[in-house]
């Protein structure tokens, strides 16, 4: 029987097929006490099991934060800083802190600010990421999304936009006072971002034995805010010199939220008395304080933590998974008691 | 139709009011809190197929067991399948589901890091995870609105979330951000933050605490005050049964389509003057008498 084009009233009958005549073989399924009631109490104890490890997980990261602000010495730095004026003279200032227990396995060392908005709209839009890609056309022509960090003095600015601009640019060095005299902790500085940053999303212009990254970035400026040009940020190491600079990188990738930490160095593990971590004693760091903070009504911090599979000291999510059990664990009994009650025999199950 | 539009509007509501939140922490500055693609694909990718098909295919009780219940129409006419209340209960649901889209992400992202330490909480990775827990919440919500599943209401579910990673993936991928560097700046995030395993956590508690209530909701109201459909669902089996039993032809010579849709205007006066005039019937040669005939209620051309 093959198809008859059929004229007149019928022609445009749908075809009698299971789809167009809704015929498809399907499923359904009702919501039955029998499978809804065992399938919330086995969530219920499966939200409280995992809460209770994630919790017993997170008791075992250490983290010690130091905010630095106007503590001791460094407020006399922070005062200074409230002026623009004084940009160009140095200050630097000492925090001592203590830690309690011996921190083993990989210690981080992080600095954290408090009430910078990293997630505002027009701040986020003011970069340019070709120009960071190393694209030579976009070394003399930025973006202009980065207005008005584009350009100074008709000069274009190398990298541009306020992202870069406001880079944060205090930095430490921590010591440990335990063996007598203040030991330098070895850190490192490298390694800190994430690997298609480094790799893909920031790269340097292209420069060989003969042509330096100094004479690449030619007729390009340094930021405004910014002390050094962004060839100089670390002259001793070619591979953390221009746009893949790690501290760069890492400002670069805007938080979400106003208070953040962003990763400064992990321990370097190779020599006593670091082998294990740090161990327990009386530290201080030598901070050289340049980035202000009383603009904005912000504070700075740094944070010494470890990290275990689960990230770090974060309470909240072992704690929701608890309440989420809890809860669901009273929404089921209430559930029972309610099909038990009305349930099969009820008023309302009459047939129709 | 009216889980369509409930949906739609629910569905859109969870979407665009966790930029709303997000404004309360990004001092007001209109900051979209998802990558600006994902927000382009939303409604027309990862979200539009499921809702399609259960407009066109869901049927909560079969076409036999409709024509057998005519209380099945009161739903109909009394409107009261979407109405003021049920838009306005939509729009709860929406405030609700957003809400727990963000402020979930938000407390875990507060004060963590990575597990190897680096990155922690920046503003891509949470976009990323909003993102694929509004996603997951969205088409795990329709299908607990589907009662008629079928192979390709599964196909669209599925395929939705897995177009949604599929894409994702790729424009987060290194090449495309050679090719576009301007447009495409989420390199790297979907696979350096699904890498997390406290993400994942955080999606799952995000997923479960925006269905679990609706869950348990719908159970209330089917075991406490069961509409008509749910009572013809209940004991579905043994209505077929019985109507296996009696098989009786069909009144009408056209084919086994099913006579009920969700557009019954059986409040209004309808079509019935269609029908009755005989302006739609092909005319029957003389002489042929049917039994369906009898059924016509003015009288042929044959007949006078």
């Amino acid at each position: 029987m093959g198809k008859v084009k059929v004229s007149g009233p019928l022609s445009r009958r749908p075809d009698n097929s299971a789809f167009k005549q809704q015929r498809l073989p399907a499923w359904s399924p009702a919501l039955s006490a029998h499978t809804l009631l065992p399938l919330f109490y086995g969530i219920a104890v499966l939200c409280v099991l995992l809460g209770v490890w994630l919790l017993v997980t997170v008791q075992n990261t250490h983290e010690i934060k130091v905010d630095y602000t106007s503590l001791g010495t460094c407020e006399r730095c922070y005062e200074l800083r409230k002026f623009r004026e004084n940009s160009t003279k140095s200050c630097s200032c000492e925090v001592e802190f203590e830690i309690s227990e011996n921190l083993t396995g990989d210690v981080f060392i992080y600095y954290g600010l408090i009430n910078f908005h990293q997630n505002l709209r027009l701040y986020m839009d003011s970069r340019d990421d070709t120009q960071m890609l190393g694209r030579k056309k976009n070394l003399q022509a930025p973006s202009s999304y980065c207005t008005p960090f584009d350009k100074v003095d008709g000069v274009p600015i190398a990298p541009c936009g306020a992202i870069a601009n406001s880079k944060f640019n205090d930095s430490f060095i921590l010591q440990y006072h335990g063996l007598g005299a203040p030991a330098p902790i070895p850190l490192f500085r490298k390694g800190i971002s994430w690997y298609t940053d480094e790799n893909v999303k920031f790269r340097n212009p292209s420069t060989n034995d003969t042509f330096s990254l100094a004479q690449a970035f030619q007729g390009t400026a340094r930021p405004v805010y910014w002390q050094k040009p962004v060839y100089e940020l670390d002259p001793s190491d070619p591979n953390n010199n221009g746009f893949i600079n790690e501290d760069l990188i890492v400002w670069m990738r805007e938080a979400a939220f106003p208070n953040f930490k962003k990763l400064y160095g992990v321990l370097n593990r190779s020599r006593a008395p670091f082998k294990q971590g740090l161990p327990a004693g009386t530290y201080s760091i030598l901070i050289q304080y340049n980035f202000p903070v009383e603009y904005f009504r912000g504070r700075k911090e740094l944070v010494v933590s470890t990290v275990t599979w689960f990230g770090g000291k974060n309470h909240f999510l072992p704690i929701a998974y608890l309440v989420t059990g809890g809860l669901v664990l009273i929404t089921a009994a209430a559930l029972t008691a309610v099909y038990l009650k009305v349930g099969k025999e009820g008023k309302n199950m009459k047939e129709l | 139709m009216c889980k369509f539009l409930r949906y739609f509007f629910y569905k859109n509501f969870a979407f665009t009011l966790v930029h709303f939140w997000y404004s309360f922490f990004s001092g007001f500055s209109s900051q979209v809190a998802y990558e600006d693609w994902f927000i382009t694909l939303y409604i027309v990718c990862y979200s539009s197929l499921p809702v399609l098909l259960v407009g066109l295919l869901d049927q909560d009780v079969g076409d036999k067991l409709s024509l057998k219940f005519p209380k099945l129409y009161l739903p109909g006419q009394q409107g009261s399948l979407f109405n003021y209340k049920n838009f306005f209960i939509s729009l709860c649901h929406g405030i609700f589901t957003s809400l727990i889209i963000f402020f979930i992400p938000y407390g875990a992202f507060l004060q963590t890091m990575g597990q190897d330490g680096k990155a922690p909480s920046d503003y891509q990775s949470f976009a990323v995870v909003t993102a694929s827990s509004l996603i997951i919440t969205v088409n795990l919500q329709i299908s607990l609105d589907t009662s008629y599943w079928t192979f390709v209401n599964c196909f669209a579910v599925l395929g939705s979330i897995a177009i949604y990673f599929g894409i994702m993936f790729d424009i987060h991928s290194a090449g495309i951000h050679v090719l576009f560097p301007s447009a495409f700046t989420f390199t790297g995030v979907a696979s350096n933050a699904l890498r997390q395993p406290y993400l994942w956590l955080t999606i799952i508690l995000t997923v479960g605490i925006s269905l679990l209530p609706v869950i348990c909701i719908q159970f209330l109201y089917k075991t406490l005050q069961p509409s008509v459909g749910d009572k013809v669902q209940r004991n579905r089996r043994k209505y077929e049964a019985e109507e296996e039993e009696k098989k009786k032809p069909t009144p009408f010579q056209r084919g086994r389509r099913s006579r009920r849709s969700a557009y019954a205007f059986s409040h209004s006066q309808g079509y019935a003057d269609l029908i009755a005039s005989g302006r739609s019937f092909r005319q029957r040669p003389q002489g042929r008498r049917n039994p369906q005939e009898s059924i016509r209620e003015a009288p042929q051309a044959e007949n006078i």
